[in-house]
């Protein structure tokens, strides 16, 4: 009998062999699909390196490659925070350059001639893939239905939440990190589920390669610890958990405590505490437990109150202790600016001035993460149902991790996980619900309320008490799947909207439209750093704000003052009073630092906003952070409390190296009188500010970077500002001839 | 902080500036012991028009830290009444910890309602202002008379970071420590709380426990913070936004313009379409497949999809207005 297309299709997925084959193949897509969509960048503008970070880094991947892995290991850069350097090896984390340093020697070794900086341009794509599948696992111990996987897949390898920080190019820690947080997730529950030493193992493996790779482990190492908490305070105490927990916690802490970087904070630090405190309650538990099946009962509730008194008295006093001496080190910045959101606005300014520390905007919720943003909840209450140990895992997590994106921008990326299986959870049971083709019999209904009703309501979930019957309406069901299937469409064109609107680009290259709507290319940084890497000695000290840091150093090849390793207040504090002081006061600054250029980025001409001056009532609050008798934030505000950089600027703005590097010459370009500033939208004065211990060494194509060379001490001894009014023609001030004294002996 | 009433105030206010000009000289040593007789009495001093002309008069061997404050409720001065209890604290505590006047600072709080003719003569427009006057005659005096000022340009500030400042401007002289009392009434009322709330606890354990064990409950709990937090109730939390904002044309605008900020409206606005959603969700995956008559099954199930889809439709023409290049869009709100 001939049979029919339909039958045919319906029974190629029954097979369990066929249904391997096709999730991986779907898998397969679902990861190439994710590694497409963050090309936009290399199709659009090149092979490039985008951004700040991402240039120490790559700068640090050629040094490992050149120089091998122990060179790498104790590399100390004399070439940034001039004059003090950097202990690079001992202050980064290796685990993003040694896996690119692998890759790279791996592709060697099988004779495939590939350039370092295209490993580095598509190692985020690259494990984006991995990431997918890695969700793919992890959302397959939370449910039975194998398609939440493939959704949660799907979901993870195109959120724009994880976009964002994993474009081509984007070659920061959190290209390999979130990978590496989602597959130690998925052998957590792997392991807990188990109770297997194994997976224990296998887990403190990958936290150990982890905490190697990015920061943000410390929410894996928080996070574990409150599931096991949870856990135990719903009187879930297994042996499981202990084997899983200790296993876990013994192994990662040695594995963690190897990098240099980390080294003994694992001990010390509060964010660390939890971990250790949770370990260390595990074995009172597993004591009690011991003792328990060893002693008559009425013996033991003594033991227990005595035992659990004395334990709790002991490490309270041991704790205080430990604090009042010292030994137990206070919270670390970035880490107490998460619980005291006022805390780091008063205290410490650069963490305050960095955009992505900034707290979440609900727009921003939306925008990285479309509809599954009201899926999550769906998906969490879903968790709700069955409430095993995995589905408490995804509960914590979604609390955890949803208080910190709301406080911290960047940490949207270690929510879009848990976002993407619940919501995977919430699709798939729909789908499932209601793409079921068979209709609900009655006498079959009336048979499952029975067994149901025995059975009792012994299911947590009051909604949850009556026996799933299923969808009578043909109409309901199609509908449902139609209306499902249009808001995955959508889902699918926002996050591609948004991917190659908002993150994909450089910031190095700046793309802007003609009026004919081709596509113009502005590329004055590389263009400026080209001009530094030809034009000046080989070690010529730049100083120019953090920001710029890394780019100089990576792309110019030139020693910085400070970069954005921000580690040294005092120093950046420096550079900022700099910047903000006036030339009599910066030029000492600059010739005790040996500073020979300086660059500035100014945005008044094509109307850039990520220019200087927008930035610099940061450097003022730096420098005034360390020196509050000598410059004052108040004194760049209008006594109407107005920024302005127009003709009613404050002296001290308009006396300041920023400004004056910013605007000088800049009046020229326009015919008098009409020196408009495009970025803040303010005409400036006529006469434009003069220079005195600086010449304009270069200005690139679009004036968005200014590169000044510092003067040397003048031949003739003058000082700078009469110098360069000699140069300029003017006549000396009648006020020098009055204080000419009796006529010395120059003694020098 | 902005105290617009003031000036037109202080115009209305009596012209004898020049009549109380002239203060009785006497000579400064006297003057600090008076003033530092009066502080320990009772610190910060309460100035009045012609004592503040007095104890501020040149030829000073002390400093003078002198607040400007208007603590009257009509001038709506929030920034005044919230540094007033820091400043008498620092003032407080600096003064009985130099009992011997030996750093030779005076603190003095002159309100408004007072000397509305220094605040006129010195151009006030804003309050709280902190003058420190330095000495200008003895051993730590400086070279300029003019007053230093203190800036309240980050909102109140604790008693630590003004005492800091002080002391920066009064080298090699003692410093007395802040000394914050301990608030007794608050630890008192905390151990009652504590005591009463585990007694309480104690004694319902019975009725609480199940409560504590409803997995609905804690389902609630979950989701509604959930929703707070991915509605952006943190960022309000940390910015302090306002609630809501005039449109400039007398309406109420609920939605702030612009990507990076928003109401604290607006959130619970997006909170609650969020909850709707997810809701409608709920009710689809779990409640709609578990109704035995098919017909109410219908209803609910119409109900609900059309529920989610009119408010997904709304949230995305919200979003828009949020963000105008944002392409997306689903009927009715196009």
């Amino acid at each position: 009998m001939s049979a029919d297309p339909l039958q045919v299709l319906a029974s190629a997925g029954k097979g369990e062999s066929t249904r391997g084959l096709l999730r991986v193949i779907i898998l397969l897509l679902i990861a190439a699909a994710a590694i497409a969509s963050r090309l936009f960048s290399v199709i659009r503008f090149e092979s490039i390196i985008h951004e700040f970070d991402p240039w120490f880094n790559f700068r640090a991947t050629k040094y490992l490659v050149a120089n091998g892995f122990y060179n790498f290991w104790d590399w100390f850069d004399d070439r940034t925070w001039h004059p003090l350097g950097r202990v690079t090896g001992g202050t980064l984390y290796p685990g993003l350059m040694v896996t690119s340093g692998i890759i790279y020697h791996a592709l060697r070794a099988l004779t495939i001639p590939v350039d370092i900086r295209n490993i580095c341009v598509l190692l985020a794509p690259a494990c984006s893939g991995l990431t997918a599948v890695a969700t793919y696992l992890l959302t397959n111990e939370m449910t039975p239905s194998p398609s939440a996987g493939l959704l949660a897949a799907l979901f993870m390898g195109i959120a724009p939440g994880y976009i964002s920080r994993s474009v081509a190019g984007s070659y920061d820690n959190e290209a390999i990190a979130i990978f590496l947080l989602v597959f130690t997730f998925y052998l957590w529950i792997k392991a807990l589920k188990q109770g297997s030493m194994l997976w224990g193992a296998l887990c403190a493996l990958f936290y150990g390669y982890m905490v190697a790779s990015w920061g943000g482990y410390a929410f894996i190492t928080c996070l574990l610890p409150l599931h096991a908490f949870v856990l135990i305070c719903m009187g879930r105490y297994s042996t499981r958990l202990y084997v899983s927990y200790t296993t876990w916690y013994a192994l990662g802490t040695l594995a963690s405590m190897q990098i240099p970087f980390v080294g003994f904070l694992p001990v010390k630090t509060s964010e660390h505490m939890p971990a250790l405190g949770i370990f260390g309650f595990l074995q009172l538990l597993a004591f009690l437990d011991y003792v328990r099946a060893a002693m008559p009962s009425r013996q033991f509730q003594t033991f227990l109150w005595m035992f659990a008194g004395g334990t709790f008295g002991l490490s309270l006093l041991g704790l205080v202790l430990a604090t009042s001496a010292g030994v137990i080190a206070p919270w670390g910045g970035r880490f107490y600016s998460l619980w005291d959101t006022s805390y780091a606005k008063i205290h410490i300014p650069i963490i305050a001035s960095v955009s992505e520390h900034q707290p979440t905007a609900w727009p921003a919720f939306f925008f990285d993460l479309n509809m599954l943003i009201w899926l999550f909840p769906v998906g969490v209450y879903l968790c709700f149902q069955e409430l095993a140990d995995e589905h408490v895992f995804i509960v914590v997590y979604a609390v955890f991790g949803s208080y910190f994106a709301g406080v911290m921008v960047r940490l949207m990326l270690t929510l879009t996980p848990v976002v993407c299986v619940a919501a995977a959870i919430a699709v798939s049971t729909l789908l499932d619900t209601y793409l079921r083709a068979k209709l609900p019999k009655p006498e079959e209904i009336q048979a499952a309320e029975a067994s149901e009703g025995k059975k009792g309501a012994k299911s947590g979930l009051k909604s949850t008490s009556k026996p799933v019957v299923g969808v009578y309406a043909i109409w309901g069901k199609s509908m449902m799947v139609s209306a499902l299937a249009v808001y995955l469409l959508i889902f699918v064109l926002h996050c591609t909207w948004v991917t190659s609107n908002a993150y994909s680009s450089p910031s190095v290259v700046l793309a802007s439209r003609l009026p004919d709507g081709s596509q113009h290319i502005i590329d004055d940084y590389r263009e400026a750093y080209q001009w530094l890497r030809q034009n000046t000695r080989e070690d010529a000290k730049i100083m120019s704000w953090w920001d710029y840091g890394y780019q100089i150093g990576g792309m110019a090849d030139r020693p910085t003052l400070v970069d954005n390793n921000t580690w040294n207040n005092t120093h950046i504090a420096t550079v900022g009073k700099a910047m903000s002081s006036s030339e009599e006061v910066s030029y000492p600054i600059m010739r005790q630092h040996e500073v020979d250029y300086v660059l500035v980025v100014f945005g008044g001409l094509l109307g850039y906003s990520g220019d200087d001056i927008n930035k610099f009532l940061w450097m003022v609050r730096i420098a005034e952070g360390i020196w509050p008798e000598e410059i004052s934030e108040r004194s760049f505000f209008t006594p109407r409390g107005e920024y302005r950089v127009d003709g009613e600027a404050t002296e001290a703005m308009k006396n300041s190296l920023m400004y004056k590097m910013s605007y000088y010459n800049y009046n020229n370009l326009f015919p008098p009188g009409k020196a408009m500033d495009r970025m803040r939208n303010s005409l400036l004065p006529e006469v434009g500010p003069t220079l005195s211990t600086l010449d304009e060494a270069f200005t690139s194509e679009n004036w968005i970077i200014r590169i000044y060379k510092v003067k040397d001490l003048d031949n003739l001894g003058r000082d700078h500002t009469s110098a360069a009014a000699f140069d300029r023609g003017h006549k000396k001030a009648k006020k020098a001839s009055k204080k000419r004294g009796p006529r010395r002996l120059r003694v020098d | 902080m902005r105290w617009p009433t003031l000036f037109s105030l202080a115009l209305f206010g009596t012209g004898s500036l020049v009549a109380t000009a002239a203060a009785k000289k006497t000579p400064p040593e006297e003057r600090f012991n008076v003033y530092h007789a009066k502080a320990l009495a009772s610190a910060p001093v309460k100035l009045s028009d012609p004592s503040y002309r007095e104890l501020t008069s040149s030829s000073r061997d002390y400093t003078v830290a002198v607040l400007l404050t208007a603590m009257e409720s009509r001038y709506g001065c929030q920034l005044c009444r919230e540094f007033q209890p820091e400043w008498e604290l620092l003032a407080r505590s600096w003064t009985s910890g130099d009992k011997k006047g030996e750093s030779r600072l005076v603190f003095g709080t002159l309100d408004f309602g007072d000397g509305k003719d220094i605040f006129m003569s010195l151009g006030l427009q804003t309050a709280p202002v902190l003058f420190l006057f330095p000495p200008t005659v003895g051993p730590h005096a400086t070279a300029s008379p003019e007053p230093v000022r203190y800036d309240f340009t980050s909102g109140s500030q604790a008693a630590e970071l003004v005492h800091s400042w002080v002391a920066r401007h009064l080298p090699d002289r003692p410093h007395p420590p802040i000394k914050r009392p301990i608030n007794w009434m608050r630890w008192i009322s905390t151990f009652v709380v504590l005591s009463g709330g585990l007694t309480v606890s104690y004694a319902a354990w019975p009725y609480v426990l199940p409560i504590i064990q409803n997995r609905t409950v804690w389902a609630a709990i979950t989701l509604i913070s959930i929703l707070l937090f991915t509605s952006g109730h943190m960022f309000n939390q940390i910015r302090n936004v306002p609630y809501v904002a005039g449109d400039g044309r007398g309406g109420i605008s609920y939605f702030a313009s612009g990507f990076q900020s928003q109401y604290g409206l607006e959130t619970q606005i997006v909170a609650a379409m969020y909850g709707v959603l997810a809701l409608s969700g709920i009710s689809l995956a779990i409640k709609v497949p578990r109704m035995s008559d098919p017909k109410m099954q219908g209803v609910a199930l119409l109900a609900w999809a059309s529920v989610l889809f009119v408010v997904y439709s709304l949230l995305l023409s919200i979003f828009r207005g949020k963000n105008p290049g944002y392409p997306f869009s689903l009927p009715p709100f196009m």
